[in-house]
Formats: C-alpha cells, sequence, structure tokens
C-alpha cells in the first residue's frame, strides 16, 4: 500500500531532526527518512553544542519550540561559559555532550513524537508535478507520497572520505552515502558544489597521560539551553589542554607531499575557521604552537577528541605527530581523522523562508545548504519544518530578521549573500550582537512562538512570567539606592565619584556585576536569576540598544516591503545592468533582502520601491 | 516612521533668501530647539504658515523666517519644516550643522522628491519623471563620488577604512574564539584606531579648510564710489566682469565672481560705493554691500590714490577694520597722494595685482592643501560620524568590554562603507581569519 505523507524530511542529522519534529508539533503528518537508525542526530565531528554565536543559535531554537537545547542538556557532561572577559552581550554556553546518549536521547524523542515516523530507507528521487511537491522515491523504487520535502542530507552526497593516499566512498564514520539524490537535483537544475570539512583522530582515554596536561574544569551555576530543563546539567568530565610544537610542525611539513590538501587530491572548498592541523602549520609559519584540546566523547566510551588536530595526513603520519605532543606521547589511535568531501547547493539558490525556488513545497537546511555545524544545521532545520508546515497550510512563510535572531542572519547571509566556504555562524556576523543575547532568545522569539503553534505551555507561561519579572526589575532598579558606604563595603569601587549614594541603575552602568549588586540588594532574590539577568544587561546597554533599536525599525521599513515572486526586473526601468542581475540571481523576497546584496546600491533600492508602488504590487 | 532629513532647497552661493528644510520624524520639534518666537510653540502652531522669529544656530543668530507643514499635507507627505534664511552661506550652512548636530541628516540627491513620492504625493503620471529624476542623480552621484574618492582621498578613507577592519577583527577573534586566542590584542587594537583617529582628523580638516574647499573665501571689495572697485575685480579676475565707467557709482548691485587663489576657491564681490546722501537703487546697493562686507572672510578697502584722503574715506575704514582686510591704494599710476596702505596697485598697467593675490592668500590662510578635506556634506558626515566612534571606541578600550569596542569600530566602520561602498562585515571575518591562527 502507498504510503501518503503531509511532508517528508530526508536525512535524521541535526537539521532533520528538527524540520521533522517541528511539521509534527505543528500537526502534519510527517515521515523522516535516513540511510541509517543509528545515524539520527549522530555528532561526527565534536562532541560538544554551544560555544560563541553557537549557544546563541541553540538558545533561539529552544524558544522557538525545537529539541536541540533540551536534548543537548540531558546529554552535558561539562559545561563552561565562554566569553566572561568579553562582556555580556557574547557571554556564549558551551557544553560538552555525550555524543552516543545525544544520538540515543534524540532517537528516542522522535520516535515518541506524535505525527512523526522514523524510516530507514533511502531517497533517490523527488517528485513533482507542475512545480509542486508531490512526494520522494526510495532506492528500491516505492513511491511515498508528500505535499512537501525538507531536503537536510548533510554531507552525505556523493561523499567521499579521504585520508593520505586512501579514500573511501562512504559518509562520516563510515555510514553508507547516497549516490542518486545528487545527481537529481542537478538534473533538475539545482546548482550542485563541492566543499570539504575535516574531523581530528580520536583517542583512548587509558592512554593519555592527563596530568601533563592543562586541566580544563567545568563552572558551576551556569543557566541551561532550554527553559524546560530543571534542576541544573551533569558537569563531572574534564577536559585537557596541551599544545603541539617545533616537532610536531616539522613531522608535518616534511610531509606536505603526502597531504591530499597539498597534492591535489582534494578539490573541494574548505571552511577557514576549521583549519587542518597542516594548513595551520603552512598557514602560520611564525606560530611556535597550536593548542590541542582533548575532550571526552562521552560517559559510555573510553575515546577522546583531539581537537586542533582536524587532519587528512596518511596514518603514520598521523600517529608520528601526534606521539610528539605532551600527553599525548604514547596516545592510541582509535580511529584516524579524515577529510571529506561532499556535495552540496549554491544557497542562493534558496529564497529566505529556506524554500528552493522555483520548486512549490521543497525546503532545504543544513549542510546541504552550503553551512557547517550541528546548531547551524538545527536551526535552520527549524525554520525550513516550520516554513514546510506553512506552506501545506497555505500560511505566509517565518522569515526571521537580522534583528530578530542569530538564526535571522544565518539564513539571510546564507540565501542572499552566499557562501563560498561551508558557513560557520560568528557574532562577529551579526551586526546587532548587543541585542541578539542569549538570555533574551526567549523574550525576542516566544511570541512569534507562540503565534506560529511552536511554543508548548510550560514554556510560553515561563515567558510571560519572565517578561513580566523584567518590566518590575526594571520599574525597581532605579529606585533603589546605596550609600558609597554600602557601595564600598561590598567591594564595589565607586571611581572618584563625589556622590555619596548610588541608584542600582547608575552602579550597573559603572559596570557593576549581576552578582554583587544581587549582593547589595536581596529584594531582587524573589525573581528568577534569568530576569534579573536580562533586566541588568539591558539596562547597562540600553543607550546602545535604543541605538540598534532605531537602526532595526528602519530596516523593518524594507523587509515589511515583499517583492512579488514573478517580478520581472527586465521591466523596472533605471535600474543598472549589474543590480538588475544581481536581483535576478537571488530574486529577494523583499526589499530589505535586496538591499543587503552587494552590488545592489540605495539608488537602485529606490527605483525598485517606486517600481513596486506604481504598480500597486505592495501596500 | 522615518529618520530626519535636512537640506538646502536654494541653489548655493549668491541669492538674497536661502531655504533650508527638514523632512521626518520630529521634524517641528527639532525645529524649535533653534527657532524662537514669542509664544510660538511649532508643534502645536497653525501650520503653513509663516512666522517671523530668532534663528540661533552655533554663532550664528538671525531673523528667520519659519513653515511649519504637517504631514501629511506638505511637499513629502511628512512633517516639514523650512527656514527662510538670509542668503548667502554662513546662515544656511550654519543652520544646516546645527540641525545635524540635533539628529538630523544629510539628504541624499532627490531624497525629498523620493519621500515625496514613496508617500503617495505625487501622481503616477509623475513616476517615469521622477524615475528618470532618480537615475540621473544617481549617475550624477556616482560620477561625484568617484571624482571624490579617486585618487588620494579615496586611498585615504580605504586606509582608515582597513584600519578599522584590522581593530575590528582584533576585537573580534577574541570574542568569537575566546578559548583559542591567548595573545592580548589590545596594543594593536589601541595602535590601529589611534592611526585611523588621526588620519580622520586630518581628513576632516579644520573649519577654515573645509570651508576653503566647500565654498571658497568670501573677499568682498569695499570703498568709497569710483576708488576703482570694479577695475580691480576684472583686473584680479583677468575678465572684463564689472561695467566700469568714468561716472561715480555705476555699480549698484553686489557682483560676485568665483575665482581661484593657489587652487582654493574665491569668491569676489564687487559692492557698490558708499556715499552720502544716495536714493533709489543706489541706496539699496549701498545696504547691500554693507551686508557682504559684514558677510565676508576678507575685505579689500580699495582707496583711489590719485585724490586726497577725506573724512568719509576715514569713516567708512573705521567700519571696516575691525574684519580681516587689506588696504589697497588704487590707481597707483595715475597722481599719488600719502596713504597708509598695504599695497598700492594699478589696475590699468597691472602693477601689484599678482602681490595682491598673495596677499590675500597669506591673509585667508590659504595655501596649498596637503589633504584635502571631504567634499561634500555626507562625506563629511560620515568621516566625522566615523571619528566620534574612533573616540569612543578609544574610550571604551579602556573602560569598557570589548562587545562595546567592536560596537563603536563597526559603527564607524558602516560610516565609512557608505563611502566606499565595501562590505564591512565581511571584511572583518576575513581579516579574522587571514591575521590569526583561530579554528579547531
Amino acid at each position: 500500500m502507498m504510503k501518503v505523507y503531509d511532508a517528508v524530511v530526508i536525512g535524521a542529522g541535526h537539521a532533520g531532526a528538527e524540520a521533522a519534529h517541528a511539521l509534527a508539533k505543528l500537526n502534519k503528518k510527517t515521515l523522516l527518512t535516513t540511510l541509517s537508525a543509528e545515524a539520527v542526530a549522530f555528532m561526527a565531528c565534536n562532541p560538544n553544542i554551544g560555544g560563541t554565536a553557537k549557544g546563541h543559535l541553540v538558545k533561539e531554537i529552544d524558544a522557538l519550540g525545537g529539541i536541540m537545547g533540551e536534548i543537548a542538556d540531558k546529554a552535558t557532561i561539562q559545561v563552561r561559559m565562554l566569553n566572561r572577559a568579553g562582556g555580556e552581550a557574547v557571554h556564549s554556553l558551551r557544553a560538552q555532550v555525550d555524543k552516543n546518549l545525544y544520538h540515543r536521547l534524540m532517537k528516542e524523542r522522535l520516535e515518541e513524537t506524535p505525527n512523526l515516523d522514523v524510516l530507514e530507507t533511502e531517497i533517490t528521487d523527488i517528485l513533482f508535478e507542475d512545480g509542486a511537491v508531490t512526494g520522494v522515491t526510495t532506492a528500491p523504487g516505492d513511491v511515498i507520497k508528500a505535499r512537501a520535502v525538507v531536503i537536510a542530507t548533510g554531507v552525505y552526497l556523493d561523499s567521499r572520505i579521504i585520508t593520505g593516499g586512501y579514500e573511501r566512498k562512504t559518509g562520516p564514520a563510515g555510514f553508507m552515502r547516497s549516490e542518486t539524490l545528487g545527481k537529481k537535483l542537478a538534473e533538475r537544475g539545482i546548482a550542485i558544489r563541492r566543499f570539504k570539512t575535516g574531523t581530528p583522530m580520536r583517542v583512548l582515554a587509558g592512554s593519555v597521560d592527563f596530568d601533563e596536561m592543562e586541566l580544563q574544569p567545568g563552572e558551576e551555576g551556569l543557566p541551561t539551553f532550554s527553559a524546560l530543563t530543571e534542576g541544573g546539567v551533569r558537569n563531572d568530565c574534564n577536559c585537557y589542554l596541551t599544545y603541539t610544537n617545533a616537532e610536531t610542525h616539522r613531522i608535518i611539513l616534511s610531509n606536505l607531499d603526502r597531504a591530499p590538501l597539498y597534492n591535489g587530491n582534494i578539490s573541494g572548498i574548505g571552511p577557514r575557521y576549521c583549519p587542518s592541523i597542516e594548513t595551520k602549520v603552512v598557514r602560520f609559519k611564525d606560530k611556535e604552537r597550536h593548542q590541542i584540546f582533548v575532550e571526552p566523547e562521552g560517559t559510555d566510551t573510553r575515546e577522546m577528541y583531539i581537537q586542533g588536530m582536524s587532519t587528512s595526513l596518511p596514518f603514520d603520519v598521523q600517529e608520528q605527530m601526534l606521539h610528539t605532543v605532551k600527553g599525548l606521547t604514547h596516545a592510541k589511535i582509535t580511529r584516524y581523522g579524515y577529510a571529506i568531501e561532499y556535495d552540496c547547493m549554491d544557497p542562493k539558490c534558496l529564497n529566505a523562508a529556506l524554500g528552493v525556488k522555483g520548486f512549490s513545497g521543497l525546503y532545504a537546511a543544513g549542510q546541504i545548504n552550503g553551512s557547517s555545524g550541528y546548531e547551524e544545521a538545527a536551526a535552520q532545520g527549524l525554520i525550513a519544518g516550520i516554513n514546510a508546515a506553512r506552506y501545506l497550510d497555505g500560511a505566509e512563510p517565518v522569515v526571521l530578521t537580522r534583528g530578530a535572531a542569530y538564526t535571522g542572519v544565518l539564513i539571510d547571509d546564507l540565501v542572499t549573500k552566499g557562501t563560498e566556504e561551508p558557513y560557520r555562524m560568528m557574532t562577529s556576523r551579526a551586526e546587532y550582537r548587543l541585542r541578539l543575547r542569549q538570555d533574551n532568545a526567549d523574550i525576542r522569539l516566544m511570541d512569534l512562538a507562540h503565534s506560529v503553534g511552536m511554543s508548548d505551555e510550560k514554556r510560553y507561561v515561563k515567558y510571560l512570567k519572565k517578561k513580566e519579572e523584567i518590566a518590575e526589575i526594571k520599574a525597581l532598579l532605579p529606585a533603589l539606592r546605596f550609600t558609597s558606604d554600602v557601595v564600598s563595603g561590598a567591594g564595589i569601587n565607586p571611581g572618584d565619584s563625589q556622590k555619596t549614594s548610588f541608584s542600582a541603575t547608575e552602579l550597573i552602568k559603572m559596570g557593576v556585576k549581576i552578582e554583587q549588586i544581587l549582593l547589595l540588594a536581596p529584594e531582587l532574590e524573589r525573581f528568577m536569576t534569568e530576569s534579573v539577568v536580562t533586566a541588568v544587561i539591558d539596562i547597562k546597554y540600553a543607550g546602545y540598544l535604543e541605538k540598534e533599536e532605531k537602526r532595526v525599525r528602519e530596516e523593518a521599513r524594507l523587509n515589511g516591503t515583499k517583492i512579488p515572486e514573478d517580478i520581472d526586473y527586465s521591466a523596472v526601468g533605471g535600474l543598472r545592468i549589474e543590480a538588475r542581475e544581481k536581483l535576478v540571481a537571488v530574486r529577494p523576497m523583499t526589499v530589505g533582502q535586496a538591499s543587503r546584496i552587494s552590488g545592489v546600491n540605495s539608488a537602485d533600492i529606490t527605483v525598485l520601491l517606486i517600481y513596486l508602488k506604481k504598480f500597486g504590487t505592495n501596500k | 516612521m522615518s529618520d530626519l532629513i535636512v537640506g538646502t532647497a536654494t541653489a548655493r552661493g549668491s541669492s538674497a533668501v536661502s531655504i533650508v528644510r527638514i523632512s521626518g520624524d520630529n521634524a517641528a520639534e527639532t525645529a524649535s530647539k533653534i527657532f524662537f518666537k514669542k509664544g510660538l510653540d511649532l508643534a502645536g502652531a497653525e501650520a503653513n504658515k509663516m512666522y517671523l522669529g530668532k534663528i540661533v544656530a552655533g554663532i550664528v543668530s538671525d531673523k528667520a523666517f519659519c513653515m511649519y507643514c504637517r504631514a501629511p499635507k506638505s511637499y513629502t507627505g511628512e512633517d516639514v519644516v523650512e527656514f527662510h534664511l538670509h542668503g548667502g552661506r554662513v546662515v544656511a550652512e550654519a543652520v544646516t550643522e546645527a540641525l545635524m548636530k540635533l539628529g538630523a541628516r544629510p539628504a541624499e540627491p532627490g531624497e525629498f522628491t523620493r519621500r515625496a513620492y514613496l508617500n503617495g504625493k505625487m501622481s503616477l503620471s509623475e513616476a517615469e519623471g521622477v524615475e528618470a529624476m532618480i537615475a540621473a542623480d544617481s549617475e550624477a552621484e556616482a560620477a561625484a563620488a568617484y571624482r571624490a574618492l579617486s585618487g588620494e582621498l579615496d586611498r585615504t578613507i580605504r586606509s582608515v577604512a582597513s584600519l578599522l577592519v584590522e581593530a575590528a577583527a582584533a576585537t573580534d577573534v577574541a570574542l568569537d574564539y575566546p578559548d583559542e586566542m591567548i595573545e592580548d590584542t589590545k596594543p594593536q587594537i589601541y595602535d590601529a584606531l589611534s592611526k585611523a583617529k588621526s588620519t580622520l582628523e586630518r581628513v576632516i580638516g579644520t573649519e577654515t579648510e573645509r570651508k576653503m574647499t566647500f565654498d571658497g573665501i568670501s573677499v568682498v571689495l569695499a570703498g568709497l564710489v569710483n576708488a576703482g572697485k570694479s577695475s580691480l575685480m576684472n583686473a584680479l579676475c583677468g575678465a572684463d566682469r564689472a561695467i566700469v565707467t568714468e561716472y561715480a557709482g555705476t555699480t549698484r548691485d553686489v557682483l560676485r565672481e568665483r575665482l581661484e587663489i593657489n587652487g582654493v576657491k574665491v569668491t569676489l564681490s564687487d559692492t557698490a560705493g558708499i556715499r552720502e546722501n544716495a536714493e533709489g537703487a543706489e541706496k539699496i546697493g549701498i545696504e547691500r554691500a554693507e551686508e557682504a562686507v559684514r558677510g565676508a572672510d576678507v575685505v579689500l578697502f580699495v582707496m583711489d590714490g590719485s585724490v586726497p584722503e577725506c573724512d568719509e574715506e576715514r569713516a567708512l575704514y573705521n567700519k571696516v577694520k575691525t574684519r580681516a582686510h587689506i588696504r589697497v591704494k588704487n590707481k597707483g599710476d595715475l597722481k599719488d597722494y600719502p596713504r597708509e596702505a598695504d599695497v598700492t596697485v594699478s589696475c590699468l598697467t597691472g602693477e601689484n595685482i599678482d602681490k595682491l593675490r598673495r596677499l590675500i592668500a597669506e591673509k585667508t590662510g590659504i595655501r596649498a592643501m596637503a589633504n584635502p578635506p571631504l567634499v561634500r556634506e555626507r562625506q563629511l558626515f560620515a568621516a566625522q560620524g566615523a571619528l566620534r566612534a574612533v573616540d569612543e571606541a578609544l574610550d571604551k578600550l579602556v573602560s569598557g568590554t570589548p562587545d562595546i569596542v567592536s560596537h563603536h569600530i563597526k559603527e564607524a566602520l558602516a560610516l565609512l562603507a557608505a563611502l566606499t561602498g565595501d562590505d564591512a562585515a565581511e571584511s572583518v571575518v576575513d581579516e579574522i581569519f587571514s591575521r590569526f591562527c583561530v579554528g579547531k
């Protein structure tokens, strides 16, 4: 009997899991397919979730009703807050995660989700009628009907794994790859390109001299990724820091002729931010040593991840260079590092809803879109899932703006600017960095989540409470005054001020830390910590936030001006040729998006606005 | 909801009246901070009515008309305030600058008209016209921007931008790679910012340098009737610009001519000669002459050396001498009565005309400029904003956190990117990876 679903999600990695969960949550009968049930939400590379900008993404996913944050909290074995010295806007939560546990918990969660079926099968083609999705075909030739499809195939399309002169035609970690689907996409006119990335070796904990390395313990008292997590997370595993040295570098340099990255065997474009050790040594010759972090892969395994030594050098060279590093001199490798090359799409073929332009009902998320990273994939998966569901409902897509979320920056960068390397989220990419913080992800996004049906009761009630408390605290703080004696008694340096007393607001603006404010003002204890944190940061950054707010509002006017999908740019008089070409290539959904395309200037935007207004296609 | 823009509606330079207008949010509130009339609350006042009052803008304080057009019944469809000011650049410039300080930004070419169109103040049939105008504007704009940014100035602005990119990358790399960036990048950030600051200061130039570049120096010829001012004007311009007759009082209105001295624009104004008992047009001419003298950067006090000094001349000199001036004894080829003068010239033979040019140059501080200041208000606005942001960044480097430092550096970069058209955010990311060894 033919299977009939509302939607099919191809691939059950971090993007696919969120997409399928969102679709099911929005009451769409959903099928999630995977080449291997053992590869569901598999962490193929580093065993951590979060970090700079990525931690922000996870908080946003949680605010939008996604599941990565919840599962990550449950699988956490060590947690830290990065960037304490950088300022509150860039505080970034990072968790070491038990990768097998994460996989198991996510798989279980998906299996338990109503409206969602998980099926191990290979999808070889997507079926269309009149440009609209009608279903998919499986490798054995069965047709599964669905009006919406999310492609979340990760690095599995025509992938190739390379270590030295040895290569295997598989997906990561030996999982089966997909050989047909990529070709079918190309046949349908979607631009396919080749990217590469890599992973370091794993070693056996028993063979590592931990006492020769610097200990990196976790931190206590940190917030969690998910608002639903209660009672904190597990935090009893350690990471270790060590360094490469001159001998390591000598071995690498003398074996460059055997390095696939340098002997022409790898042609895919690799990410600059995730360089292999051979790339680092070649590009930064003056650097005497590079950091190596040794991190546990989980609690049910003795394997350790050697962060900083991503490589595709031959097996014997990997052994040699690893053994020059302090603490790893007789480390036993359990898995060698490798480079992986894979097919992905040029994300400019997507619209801002993550829909593939020219194909109704077809969405894409994750590494297929040229991104990299678990968190980036999950954030896209969530939005693609929500928008696939909204497509089925005939509703307007959800498009997050750059001023609303890192997720918005991520998607806008991909679909508007495109990317020439696997794209990683960085805080420097966000122009509203002081506003897009992890502490206020819920404040920024939960009204939206609620309105599209993604928020659950528990999260939403907590959010409303937090919002109320923030308002209360903001009203309270200016009225709380402390004498300069009390202030200096609390160990706060009041500077050269002649004032005899300070309001809490003044102290915050002077840079006094949240913990110290809490000590001075016990009346704040009745509020949730997260409410105090957001209120205090908002006050500290008030002037800056106002400026950002003003720019966001200006941008919102352009973002609110839609461009009809069928616009004929050749009919828009007055556009410069370059601008016309770029607009035709990107086909932006809004004038705001158009304004961010490089090569489109403000005069072009004005001409476009006038054209849209003249033809009454815009309100 | 639209930001406040300011522009001069009338042509720059010589006109009896110049109009400066603003359009956008809080136009009336902003205007009421520089325009004062007893008992008048502009925001609540009757619209489309001219109010006579006082305008106070920086050092300028003058009588002016002010008109408030309340949205949507205005040219742009937004709240608009027009100031009708005395002609000449001084007042209009001071008012524009004061409005910019209050948050208005200089309008882009044609922006008032564009807003009018977008707010539905123009009919559809006018659309093509507007489009053509904008296309023309943008071409003119592009050409102007190219000219302005070609050569020296372009290289300077780009060098500042690249210093800022360096500073931003050095700040951001630690924020995006806190675990891996162990070296302290503060000295590098400080260095790059300090260099950017001093270059920006040089580019912006002093007030005088800017005036020289924007509008030139105003030099006014003044003197008694028949002192030979018009002849001197023609001699300085090297052309018969002013009508010269032997009859005293030939020049009635103020006549202006542009010329260059040491490559700097100079507006030379010939005025009606001053004499008692003048009537009608001549009398008005004399009033205007006196006004021109008040607005001059340098006054050339012209004396007829062929006649003896008189009380009238001394009296007039007393009025002029409080201003920067040069005493020019004219008709040096004719009879030579003694006078205290800085230079004696002959318009007939051309004697000492070059010397007079040199004196004008010295007096006004005109010199060949090593770094021409920015030439357009928009560029100046951007550079000044960038300088303020760089100052803030330097301050926060000491007293703030890196996220705030980065905020200010990027603010400066965004302003300069508007001049160079580069994608600032992408350059910072590129810089991070080319300079620092980060990434797992």
